[in-house]
């Protein structure tokens, strides 16, 4: 059954492959010059404080140069679409277009159960899914590094927005490591357990892709910070003002002092009774052009501190694990809804 | 004996609607059973219970002694062609026959292979553009090359025109005569299969009406006509199946298992065709409580 199912896949491999090799020459051809760049900078042999401004340096030279912008963000976008892309294209149609085309008259009536049939299908082409999204993940990371390396030496206050910021942050998490791997085994069987409920290919294609992305968007915006306990602390005067940097006026935190590579996953000033505050005051930044007091004394002295939950960097490891293993999870429980829905006496 | 198909009280239910009823048949091992009635009367949910690509609501049938699609060794004894032949549009003849080697493990290639030459059919030609009845005898090679017990065939000539559906049933029967197998293939019209079934069973209204032998069918139906009388004087033995009346004349249709010896009547043998005509009509008659005096007896 395990070549068959590749006779009847091997198309879907083929374009798969296709788009991987494409990348990979992307990535191949650019890569070298990008570590030039890196190796020019002045980064490796910097000490101390020169590191940050020949970060920043490094950074917004590359941030105007063509094509680093594009092949960053479409590196990042090629690793989170694939899981979708697996799922509509390969989950979604294996078994609702079997029943849609009646093909599955002939080839559950064949010497093999129809248990065998869909243990080959899921595990060949799960694996495939798998596969290739954490290969795109990983020759991406290869060619991110002096990227990745130079944002983390950027110190608090990134210059350079146009480069995803530090390994916690929302996009950086999912499309490096190895939740990849979780991505892409739950979209794919999602995909095929939703066109075994709903028995044609193109709706079942349609409601894969909007339950995938839902998750896509729920997870780090509602489960993710939720993981692991998070992280809380207050910080106050001249930390205060460190903390939320640039964004002073809004009041909330950039970084988290002493706290290098944190993921803040909410922030917001309060005052001495602990009350939420939403405006500075206007005697801390007054309109030019009046003298502004010092700003950290300023806001200390009316008792306003600045309350963050954060998760630490030291816990992307751990995050990442149990990220994975949920969506391994899920992915197993879809499979089994699959064999469910084949057994016998419900199709 | 074992039986090719053996069901006792096999119905199935689809919400609420039976789509086979009550359904109780014993056919013996190496016939070529023509399983008749109109669209929709329950033929293909019989079939696909036969090779377990259903499961009964309520009763139970055995292929071969078996529970069927109880595990690869089952499956391996049923061959199945299904209705309209449906074959992967996108591989070609040659990964269709290579399909059918990876997943039966009585393969027989040599079987599957002369029988595309003598089809005269292009190995690499995608199946998607094989015409109706190319496809269906792609299909019987597939369904024969694996080396059944029982081969069972939904409507395999239904969507064939009238040389290709002589051509089918032709390879067919060199099968049968060859291998000796049981056959079972279904069919809304008696003319596709009187001339190559022995046994006969008429599904009408999701239940089974009659079944036999052909030859056994055929000698204990009779057409009686003679002057005009009611049905209910005929003897208690004589089950009328089917009754028209002139004026001065009437004609019955009768099953028993006695000669006919009455004077009065004028007996003719029937046609297949007049029987399982008549057999339908009955249940068409009864469904609409129409002569409710004729009891339908099992």
């Amino acid at each position: 059954m395990i070549r068959f199912t590749w006779l009847q896949f091997r198309p879907q491999a083929r374009v798969a492959l296709a788009a991987l090799v494409a990348f990979a020459v992307l990535l191949v051809v650019t890569g070298p010059h990008l570590a030039g760049l890196y190796a020019s900078s002045g980064i490796i042999a910097c000490h101390a404080g020169a590191c940050a401004t020949a970060a920043s340096r490094f950074l917004s030279l590359l941030a105007i140069t063509s094509p680093y912008p594009i092949v960053y963000e479409l590196g990042i976008g090629l690793i989170l679409a694939a899981p979708a892309i697996s799922g509509v294209f390969w989950g979604a149609p294996l078994i609702s277009r079997e029943l849609e085309n009646r093909t599955f008259d002939l080839v559950w009536t064949q010497s093999i159960t129809r248990t065998r049939w869909l243990l080959a299908k899921l595990a060949l082409i799960g694996l495939a899914a798998m596969a290739v999204t954490e290969a795109l993940s990983l020759s991406y990371a290869w060619w991110a590094d002096p990227i990745s390396k130079a944002i983390g030496l950027q110190g608090p206050y990134p210059v350079v927005s146009e480069f995803g910021g530090v390994r916690l942050s929302l996009v950086i998490f999912a499309s490096h490591g190895i939740t990849p791997l979780g991505y892409a085994a739950f979209g794919f069987t999602l995909g095929t357990a939703t066109g075994a409920y709903i028995r044609r290919a193109v709706p079942a294609m349609a409601v894969t892709l909007a339950i995938f992305a839902a998750v896509q968007v729920g997870m780090p915006l509602w489960v993710r910070p939720h993981l692991i306990p998070p992280d809380r602390t207050v910080v106050s005067g001249p930390s205060f003002v460190a903390s939320a940097g640039v964004n002073l006026g809004n009041l909330t935190a950039s970084i988290v002092p002493g706290r290098p590579g944190a993921w803040i996953t909410s922030s917001g000033a309060i005052n001495a009774a602990g009350q939420p505050v939403s405006t500075v005051p206007g005697a801390c930044v007054p309109p030019p052009p009046a003298k502004p007091p010092d700003p950290g004394r300023c806001l200390g002295s009316r008792g306003i501190r600045e309350a963050i939950t954060y998760q630490p960097a030291s816990r992307y490891w751990p995050l990442q694990w149990i990220e994975t293993g949920i969506f391994l999870a899920l992915a197993l429980a879809l499979a089994g809804v699959c064999f469910w829905r084949l057994g016998r006496s419900r199709t | 004996m074992k039986f090719a198909v053996e069901a006792a009280g096999l119905g199935k239910q689809y919400g609420r609607r039976w789509a086979l009823r009550d359904c109780t048949l014993a056919i013996p091992p190496g016939k070529v059973v023509g399983l008749v009635g109109p669209n929709g009367a329950g033929k293909t949910t019989l079939l696909h219970l036969a090779v377990g690509l259903l499961e009964p609501t309520s009763g139970s049938i055995r292929v071969l002694g078996a529970s069927p699609a109880d595990g690869p060794a089952q499956l391996a004894r049923v061959g199945f062609v299904a209705q309209d032949t449906p074959v992967y549009a996108r591989l070609s003849v040659a990964q269709h026959l290579q399909m059918g080697a990876w997943l039966n493990p009585g393969w027989d290639a040599g079987v599957a292979e002369s029988r595309i030459k003598q089809l005269d059919l292009d190995p690499r030609q995608r199946a998607g553009t094989l015409s109706g009845g190319q496809r269906a005898q792609l299909a019987l090679t597939l369904a024969i090359a694996k080396r059944p017990e029982c081969l069972i065939l939904d409507e395999p000539v239904a969507s064939l025109d009238p040389l290709a559906r002589r051509e089918f049933l032709r390879s067919l029967m060199e099968i049968v005569a060859a291998q000796g197998i049981s056959v079972v293939l279904s069919s809304h019209l008696i003319a596709d299969l009187e001339r190559v079934c022995d046994y006969l069973v008429v599904l009408v209204a999701s239940r089974v009406q009659v079944a036999g032998e052909v030859s056994d069918l055929l000698a204990s139906h009779h057409r009686l006509s003679g002057a005009r009388r009611d049905a209910s004087s005929l003897p208690a033995s004589q089950e009328v199946i089917e009754e028209s009346h002139t004026d001065k004349q009437s004609t019955f249709l009768v099953r028993t298992s006695d000669h006919v010896h009455d004077p009065a009547w004028t007996a003719r043998p029937v046609t297949l065709d007049d029987l399982v005509i008549a057999y339908m009509s009955r249940t068409a008659a009864s469904e609409r409580a129409y002569r409710p005096q004729l009891k339908v007896m099992s």
